[in-house]
Formats: C-alpha cells, sequence, structure tokens
C-alpha cells in the first residue's frame, strides 16, 4: 500500500517545480467510499491527495481531455509538465498515448503507483447500499477493510475486487519518474476465458445478445469521454457533415456507434474498462474491446500499451500479415 | 461548384457487350428521371468519335457541367472522357464514370436482374456527380538525370541509352565491378557468341562515358521525393584501395598471404582468390577490392609485419584507414535493374548437392567452361573442399568426365520449392552447355533429363536441333534422386516417354537451377516501396501494357529483377526502361495525380499512423500553430500522393479526405447502393 504521507510529500516536491503547471491525483470522493480526480496547481493543496482501492479512474484520460484555450496575443502558451498519477494499467495509456504522438515524453511527469488491485464500486455499492457519510477502504493482506459510520467490516478481497484486476498483469507502472512504492510482482494472468465464452455462441445468439444491450444505449457518450485513447479534437460523431451517425437513439445508430467505437479501439485498448465502468445502463464494452484485443493478439502478436518504442499496429506492416480474414 | 449540378447520362452499348444483357433504352429513360439529369442518351460506343462528340455538344448547348458515363471499367477510358470534358471546356474532374460491363453485364445473364443492377450503378454515379469538385492538376519540374540500381546488362544497357541521349545517370552497383551475371557466362544461346566480348565493351564504355557516373561497390540507402525530384543517398563501401591510385597492375594479389585461399564469388567458388582482388580481368572499374571480412590485417588486425599488399603496391593505393563514404544526389527518373539469383540447390536435397563433389549447378558449370575460368576452360572433375597439394604431387592431371547428365528445371516448374514459373532460359543454357560438352570432349556422354523442352524464341528451335544431332541424348523424366556408386554418379529417373524406370550412370551431374527474386530483394522494396508479383520478382503496373513502369510514377524496371528473360529480353525491356525513363526527363515536366488527400489541419490530431502507412512517403508531420499552442499535423506532398487512400482509412478522426472520393460524395453513393 502506498503511504499517504509519502505521496503528499513527492507531490508538493513535484508541484513546486519551476516547470510543473498541473498535478493530477486522487482526492476523496463527495460521499461514500469513492475518490475523484483531483487538479493541484498549488503546493498548499496537496494535503487532500490520497490513493486507496477506491482510486479506480485512469487518471490518464486527463492529459489529452484538458481542452487547449486560445493563448491571447501577446502571451506564450503555458508548455510545462503535466503529473500524473498512475497505477500499472493506466500507465499503459500513457504508453499507447505516446506512441501515437499524444504529446511527447518530456510533456508528462508520471507518478507511478504499483497497484495490488482497486474494488468494483458496482459490488462495493450491493453490499453496502446506504452509505452516504464518509468511508474509507483500504487492503489488508487479502481483505478489503472498509470503515465508514464507526463499524468496520473485512471482506474478502476477492469479493470486491474489479474484475479487470483479477487479470492484471502489469501491476506497477510500464513508464514513471517517480514511484511512490516497492514493484509489485504480477499475482493474476488473463486466459480470455470469458471471451471464448461469447466467441462460442452462435451468430443468432450473439445478435440477440448485443440488440438487447445496444437498445439500451442512450447515447451518453460517457464511454467515448472517459476513454484515454478517445481523444480526438473533433470526434467524427460529432459531425453533421456529412453525417456518420445520426443523433438518433435506435437500434440501428446505436449499433453503428459501438461497432465505430470498438473498431476505433481495435489495436490501441488498453483495457483499463473505464467505459464499462462509466456506463449508466450497464453495457460490458469490455466485452467488445477484450475480443478484439483478443484478436489483434492472435492474429498480430501485438499488444498496445506495452512497449514504450513499438509502433502502433495500425501504422505497422509486415509482408506475411495475416489477410485470410480478407473475404 | 458552379451553380446548380446539371448532368448529362451517357449510356455505352459496347456493341453488344453491354447491350446484350442489359437494357440500355431503360436504363437511359431511368438515368432521365434521375434529379438534376438535364440529358440522357444511348450510343452504340461512347468511347468513339461521334460518341465524344454527343458530349462536347450537349455541354454547349445544355450547359451540362456534370458528365456521368456508364460504360467500361475507368481503367479502360476514364483518361478519354476527362479530355471529351477538357476539350467540351468542362474540368476533367467533373467526370463520373458508372462501370456497367466489368461489374455488370459480363458477369451477368440474367437481362432484367442486369439491367436492374446497372441502374443502381448509374444512380450511385449521379448522386455522386452532384458532389464532384473541380480539381487542378499541377506539374512539376522533371531532374534531367536518372539513377540506375544494378550494373548488369540491363542496367549497363539502360545506363548507355539514357547517357547517349544527353542525360546524367547515376550507375549504383553493388559488387566491386558491374557486368552482373552475364560476365560469368562463357557463350550465349543460340548464336553462341562469346558472352564476354560482346559485355565488355559496353563495360568500357559505361566507365569512360562523360554522362555516366559509375559507383561501384555501393548501395542505395534512402530514397526520398517523387518523380522528378528524387533526392538518394548512396552508400560508397570503403573498398581500401585508393581509386585514383590503384593502376590494377595486380602486385597486391599476388602478394596477398590469402592468395589462391578464398573462394572467388565471381567464379561460383570453384576459383579462388585473395582477400585484395579483382574478381575477373575484364573487371570495371579495374581496381582492387579489399573484402574486410577476411583480410587478416582490417578482421584479425595482423598480417605479418605489414601487409603484403601495402609492402608491392607502388602506387599507394592501400589504405586501410579508409572509410564508408555516404554520397547524396538528386534525380529525376529511377530504374531498377538488380537481376536474380540462382536457386539454392540445396533446396533439392534429392540430387546430392552440395554432398557429391561433382554435382555442379549450371552457374558454377558455366565457370568450368569458361576459357577465363578456374580452369582455363577445361571441364575436368572437382575435388572440392581439398586442401590444395605441394608442388610436386600436382602432376597428376584432374581427371576429365566421360559422361556429363544435366537435369532441367530444378528449382523452377516446382511448387514443392514454391516456384511454379518456368525460369525460360535454361532449357536453352542446358542445350548450349551441352553443345559446349561435345564441342571440347567429342567423346564424352551426354544426357539431358527434361520435363518439356520450351524453345520459343528467336532460332531456339534450331538450335536445340542441331544439339540433339550433336548426338546428346534428351531423356523425358524428372531424375527421383542421386546417389554414389563406387566412383560414379547414379540418377534414378523414369523415362516417361517409354515408362521404363532406369538407373543412370555418370560421372558429372549439372542441375539446370532456375532464376529466382534476389536474397536481397527486400532491400529495395523497403527503399522504394515496390510490389511484388506472386512469384516474389517485382511487378510491373502493367503486365501487357505497362511492362516495364511500376505502381510508382518515374520508377522503372529492368531486367530479371521484374521476371525470368534471357539477355536478348533483357536488353530490350532495358531500352524500353531508358526511353520510357526518357520520357519525363525530355518533357522536363510531369503531371502529377489531381485525386490526391488532403488534410484538415485544424482537427487533424497528429498521431502519425498515416505517415507510416503511405506506401509513396508523401506525407510529414509538420509543427503548425493552432490558435497559439505548437502542434504537429500531418501534410501531403501533393507531387509525391497517388491516391490510394490508404491514409483516408487509416484515420481515426476522419481528417484526411481523398479529393473525388470525400465523404460527402461517397455517402450518397453508399445510400444508393445500400438496401432499400
Amino acid at each position: 500500500m502506498v503511504d499517504v504521507s509519502k505521496l503528499r510529500e513527492t507531490a508538493r516536491e513535484i508541484i513546486s517545480r519551476e516547470d510543473v503547471r498541473e498535478l493530477i491525483g486522487y482526492r476523496a470522493g463527495t460521499y461514500g467510499f469513492r475518490a475523484r480526480p483531483a487538479f493541484v496547481y498549488d503546493p498548499g493543496e496537496v494535503d487532500q491527495l490520497i490513493f486507496n482501492p477506491a482510486c479506480v479512474n485512469n487518471l490518464a484520460t486527463y492529459i489529452t481531455l484538458e481542452e487547449k484555450l486560445p493563448v491571447p496575443r501577446g502571451q506564450e502558451p503555458d508548455l510545462r509538465k503535466v503529473a500524473v498519477m498512475v497505477k500499472g494499467c493506466d500507465s499503459r495509456a500513457l504508453v499507447q498515448q505516446m506512441a501515437e504522438n499524444a504529446y511527447e515524453r518530456d510533456r508528462i511527469l508520471v507518478i507511478g503507483i504499483p497497484c495490488t488491485g482497486v474494488v468494483d464500486m458496482d459490488k462495493v455499492q450491493a453490499r453496502f447500499p446506504d452509505v452516504l457519510g464518509p468511508g474509507e477502504i483500504s487492503l489488508e493482506g487479502d481483505k478489503f477493510v472498509l470503515i465508514f459510520d464507526g463499524r468496520r467490516e473485512e471482506i474478502p478481497k476477492e469479493e470486491l475486487l474489479a474484475d479487470k484486476c483479477k487479470r492484471c498483469r502489469f501491476p506497477t507502472p510500464l513508464v514513471y519518474d517517480v514511484l511512490l512504492d516497492e514493484e509489485v510482482a504480477p499475482f493474476a494472468t488473463d486466459d480470455y476465458s470469458d471471451v471464448e465464452a461469447l466467441e462460442s455462441r452462435s451468430q443468432d445468439e450473439k445478435w440477440a445478445y448485443w440488440e438487447e444491450k445496444f437498445s439500451r444505449c442512450i447515447r451518453c457518450y460517457s464511454c467515448r469521454n472517459v476513454c484515454p485513447m478517445c481523444y480526438c479534437n473533433d470526434c467524427i460523431l460529432d459531425r453533421l457533415r456529412p453525417q456518420w451517425i445520426r443523433r438518433s437513439v435506435d437500434i440501428s445508430e446505436n449499433t453503428a456507434f459501438h461497432i465505430a467505437r470498438a473498431y476505433h479501439l481495435a489495436g490501441r485498448c488498453i483495457q483499463c474498462g473505464e467505459c464499462q465502468r462509466v456506463c449508466p445502463v450497464e453495457i460490458p464494452l469490455m466485452e467488445l474491446n477484450r475480443k478484439l484485443y483478443k484478436d489483434v493478439e492472435e492474429l498480430y502478436d501485438f499488444e498496445p500499451g506495452v512497449k514504450v518504442d513499438a509502433p502502433p499496429l495500425l501504422s505497422s506492416y509486415r509482408p506475411d500479415d495475416p489477410e485470410d480474414f480478407i473475404l | 461548384m458552379n451553380g446548380k449540378p446539371k448532368i448529362g447520362v451517357y449510356v455505352c452499348h459496347c456493341g453488344t457487350n453491354i447491350a446484350g444483357t442489359v437494357n440500355v433504352e431503360e436504363v437511359r429513360d431511368f438515368a432521365a428521371s434521375l434529379p438534376d439529369v438535364v440529358v440522357a442518351r444511348n450510343y452504340s460506343y461512347m468511347c468513339s468519335d461521334p460518341g465524344q462528340a454527343l458530349i462536347t455538344e450537349d455541354i454547349k448547348n445544355y450547359g451540362l457541367n456534370r458528365v456521368v458515363v456508364a460504360s467500361c471499367s475507368p481503367r479502360m477510358h476514364e483518361p478519354t472522357f476527362r479530355k471529351t470534358l477538357e476539350s467540351g471546356g468542362l474540368n476533367p474532374f467533373y467526370l463520373e464514370m458508372a462501370n456497367i460491363r466489368e461489374q455488370c453485364s459480363w458477369v451477368h445473364e440474367d437481362p432484367i436482374a442486369a439491367t436492374e443492377k446497372a441502374k443502381r450503378l448509374l444512380e450511385a454515379a449521379v448522386v455522386k456527380a452532384r458532389n464532384l469538385e473541380a480539381l487542378e492538376q499541377k506539374e512539376v519540374d522533371v531532374e534531367p538525370s536518372c539513377l540506375i540500381i544494378g550494373g548488369g546488362i540491363a542496367g549497363i544497357q539502360a545506363a548507355l541509352d539514357i547517357a547517349d541521349a544527353g542525360f546524367k545517370v547515376y550507375l549504383v552497383e553493388k559488387s566491386p565491378t558491374i557486368g552482373g551475371h552475364m560476365a560469368q557466362l562463357d557463350k550465349t544461346f543460340p548464336t553462341l557468341d562469346c558472352s564476354a566480348c560482346i559485355l565488355t565493351p559496353k563495360m568500357v564504355d559505361v566507365a569512360n562515358h562523360p554522362n555516366i557516373e559509375l559507383m561501384t561497390y555501393s548501395q542505395v540507402e534512402e530514397i526520398t521525393g517523387y518523380i522528378g525530384n528524387f533526392n538518394v543517398k548512396v552508400r560508397k563501401k570503403a573498398r581500401f584501395v585508393d581509386m585514383d591510385k590503384c593502376t590494377g597492375c595486380g602486385d597486391c594479389a599476388e602478394a596477398c598471404r590469402l592468395a589462391g585461399r578464398i573462394p572467388n564469388e565471381f567464379d561460383e567458388g570453384i576459383g579462388m582468390r585473395g582477400a585484395i582482388y579483382l574478381p575477373f580481368p575484364q573487371a570495371v572499374p579495374a581496381k582492387y577490392t579489399i573484402d574486410k571480412e577476411n583480410c587478416l590485417f582490417l578482421a584479425k588486425g595482423k598480417c605479418g609485419e605489414t601487409p603484403k599488399c601495402q609492402e608491392v603496391c607502388q602506387a599507394g593505393a592501400i589504405n586501410f584507414e579508409q572509410q564508408d563514404e555516404i554520397v547524396e544526389f538528386k534525380v529525376g527518373t529511377i530504374i531498377v535493374a538488380t537481376g536474380y539469383d540462382v536457386f539454392d540447390a540445396r533446396k533439392k536435397p534429392e540430387y546430392g548437392y552440395g554432398i557429391y563433389d561433382n554435382v555442379l549447378t549450371a552457374l558454377e558449370f558455366e565457370r568450368l567452361v569458361n576459357a577465363s575460368g578456374p580452369t582455363g576452360g577445361k571441364i575436368v572433375m572437382l575435388e572440392r573442399g581439398k586442401k590444395k597439394k605441394k608442388k610436386e604431387e600436382e602432376a597428376e592431371a584432374p581427371k576429365v568426365p566421360k559422361s556429363i547428365t544435366f537435369i532441367q528445371c530444378v528449382g523452377s516448374r516446382d511448387k514443392s520449392v514454391g516456384n511454379e514459373y518456368c525460369s525460360r532460359v535454361c532449357c536453352m543454357y542446358t542445350a548450349k552447355l551441352a553443345h559446349l560438352v561435345k564441342d571440347k570432349i567429342p567423346d564424352c556422354e551426354v544426357t539431358i533429363f527434361y520435363m518439356d523442352v520450351r524453345a520459343f524464341g528467336k532460332g531456339f528451335e534450331e538450335f536445340y536441333d542441331r544439339v540433339r544431332r550433336e548426338g546428346v541424348r534428351y531423356i523425358r523424366g524428372n531424375p527421383s534422386e542421386i546417389f554414389r556408386r563406387g566412383d560414379k554418379l547414379v540418377v534414378k529417373a523414369e523415362d516417361t516417354l517409354t515408362a521404363t524406370p532406369l538407373e543412370h550412370e555418370t560421372d558429372m551431374v549439372v542441375l539446370s537451377v532456375g532464376l529466382v527474386p534476389r536474397s536481397d530483394n527486400r532491400e529495395i522494396i523497403d527503399i522504394l516501396k515496390l510490389s511484388q508479383s506472386s512469384d516474389l520478382f517485382y511487378l510491373e503496373a502493367h503486365p501487357k501494357l505497362r511492362p516495364v513502369d511500376t505502381a510508382s510514377d518515374g520508377i522503372f524496371l529492368a531486367g530479371v529483377c521484374q521476371g525470368p528473360k534471357d539477355i536478348p529480353d533483357a536488353v530490350a525491356q532495358a531500352k524500353g526502361a531508358a526511353s520510357a525513363a526518357m520520357i519525363p526527363m525530355a518533357k522536363g515536366k510531369v503531371k502529377v495525380e489531381a485525386q490526391t488527400s488532403v488534410v484538415n489541419e485544424e482537427t487533424c490530431r497528429g498521431c502519425g499512423f498515416c505517415v507510416e502507412l503511405c506506401p509513396f512517403t508523401a506525407i510529414e508531420l509538420v509543427e503548425v500553430n493552432r490558435q497559439g499552442w505548437p502542434v504537429k499535423v500531418a501534410r501531403v506532398n501533393e507531387a509525391l500522393c497517388k491516391g490510394c487512400g490508404a491514409c483516408v482509412a487509416a484515420c481515426l478522426s476522419g481528417s484526411i479526405q481523398q479529393r473525388s472520393f470525400k465523404d460527402n460524395q461517397l455517402l450518397p453513393q453508399i445510400k444508393v447502393l445500400g438496401v432499400k
């Protein structure tokens, strides 16, 4: 577990630096056990920073999400570094973003958090539905300890752990400038049994399954907005001329949207699971992402966001690339 | 957009090619009913003069500003009709074609369904035509110089032709001398003129030509740019001999401590050389080269007290400090003439090549019969890998084979080694070598195992006939195995004409190996982004009508790098490539593709996927100022862009559009063609 006082001390040093503009970390949420992103500009603000198993957000998103307002005439753009706290899984987003030239390595300062797993807030919610006052979650050995309303509950790790953590192969960040704790050895593997289960269904079953899921979609685009890999200045989904996807919420347009979203992430999704986490209507988006992830790995022996200097899948080509899926 | 679209539609009968299946009148009437269509006609041959006149007349009379022709593939007549529009005073890119021949009448039998399909295809063209934009076809200047890669006979011929026409030529050759495979051959079929006698004068011409800059022992490292303006980077490898000082006297080669101990590549390893060497006496340039892998001084750091070559060289030409040199220059056109490798006979282990001393490849045998070869042209039994005997023992004269057997189609027409094609030269060179054997050892028994004899060229059949009359025995059958029995080799085969299995005893076996793409083909592919055909030779732009062009403008092919061919064919193609390369150089200007990609720099996020994908290196990332922020965006070099659209498909933000294939032009088409 990351020591909070060390975390704040490190953050204080970093935000005090001349060449750092902003630090993105976590702070306690407004109710219950939740944590939320914190944006720190001043050394005086660091004492709000925390890290615990409730810190689920992938903060890499905020680096590319930040709007670049026009620089007033006569002024220079603020090109100082952005410091960002990342867990192992989140760090892969940084690797992939840099592989895609989203920014240069020296534009960011990475505070790495070796991570032992985060909770699935839905599982916590189901267990303790009405916790509105402040609550705390920590991991002690193989148990999550929850403290709230003067109670202390110990729950086996397995029961609250997020699904993505159960197959996490990269608990320690792959890229960092400072590491807040000892490296964590990988404690899980990924056998894709969930994807295989999906693949084994018939075409009709799959269509019925996804038709039901997609028909729920309200096209809030939360999944797109939270995704660290979706950072086009001007998304084709928003364009009117030409209009690739109409705005009406119906099964045809919803399906078109979800296919476009999934395919735009082929060879790019780093499996942080944020899209599925934020979906208000519980569409299992990671099932689509993971199917494509598995295909890309099997066909091209490629994993996005793993090797810092690997070229992105879409722009690398070998003459012996398989092509038997082309009709 | 010049006002409201006024579209003219022209439905071609193509004789009965289209009209035999598609009801062209019905298609015309349907076209006339479509919005914005002002006039619709059908005609027997739209591409004919009267057909084209219909279009130009209508442009004048109806004020047409878009034209749709429903006929054959745009590959066939798009250029024709673009010219028609131009002569009618309309921008040629206001043309849209509907392919109702290759994609409709030729592939369908049911006239009713075919007519319905033709209507759909036509409607799709009409809705696209509405949004077509006028494009400008730009011109760029052409540098009056040519890079030729490869100094074999094809490269030499192309270089001489272009240089004679007055253009500058840079001839880059990887090995220390030009001449290529032709220099290794003894006689040439079917006329039996001496290969060296007809080649070496040309080699000398290359060396002396004022317009040719010859770079041997050099390799092309990088080429950027486009037709008219290629930037070339060549690495001149260090030969450790000062080219200006070396007189070619050869004292160094004799003095070299390794003289006669390193297999000479030029002699296919049958003859030996030293670490400092001239591949063969007539090499051009006649300058020595030190092979740094073998040279004791360069590889081990020590060669006696002082290196012998340095000691004896009176010109002081040896320079162990020499470094590779990078030369950069600009050319307008490029000819690739990189040649071939011969098939590696080890891939047919049943023939025992590499195991039995006297199983040779035809190219090795070529050196054996060659008067300037290691045996002075004497055909003798080989004792490979044996250390040179001391002088006194050497008195024993090498044995002369009493029977020689050739096996044709080794590595050609053979799916088991992945080469389905015929190498086109083996039948005839085998006949030639058989003739040479009969000439040199009249009582030698010569047998040729063949599948078919392909004697298709001028004088070939006559030559084949002559060789058979000389007593060469042709047996139709593909041997299954070669093994040793006593001091004889046994060829096991079936005579398929008499269905008799046989075991044929012989002294020496010559494998008529086929021609294969060079093992280092990829280097040039990576540099020039050439395509390969299924046989892995370089791909020409069109198998019939553009046999020397590549998909990239300004880059041409000559010789066997494009596919197996004999010397006259290689020379003919080289002359063709030379004249093709001279067209843009003589004109001084070239038109470049107008249907290029264009980047929306406002939305481009600079990921660079397109940069890596572009097969023509036409896109680069540049830094621009976006509302005060420095950002990288993609930028297309329109002179380089060929309009393939790969970048458009890869762009996640939809920031690249291809002119004439923009989203607002294609989406209406998809809507028309989609399920209704």
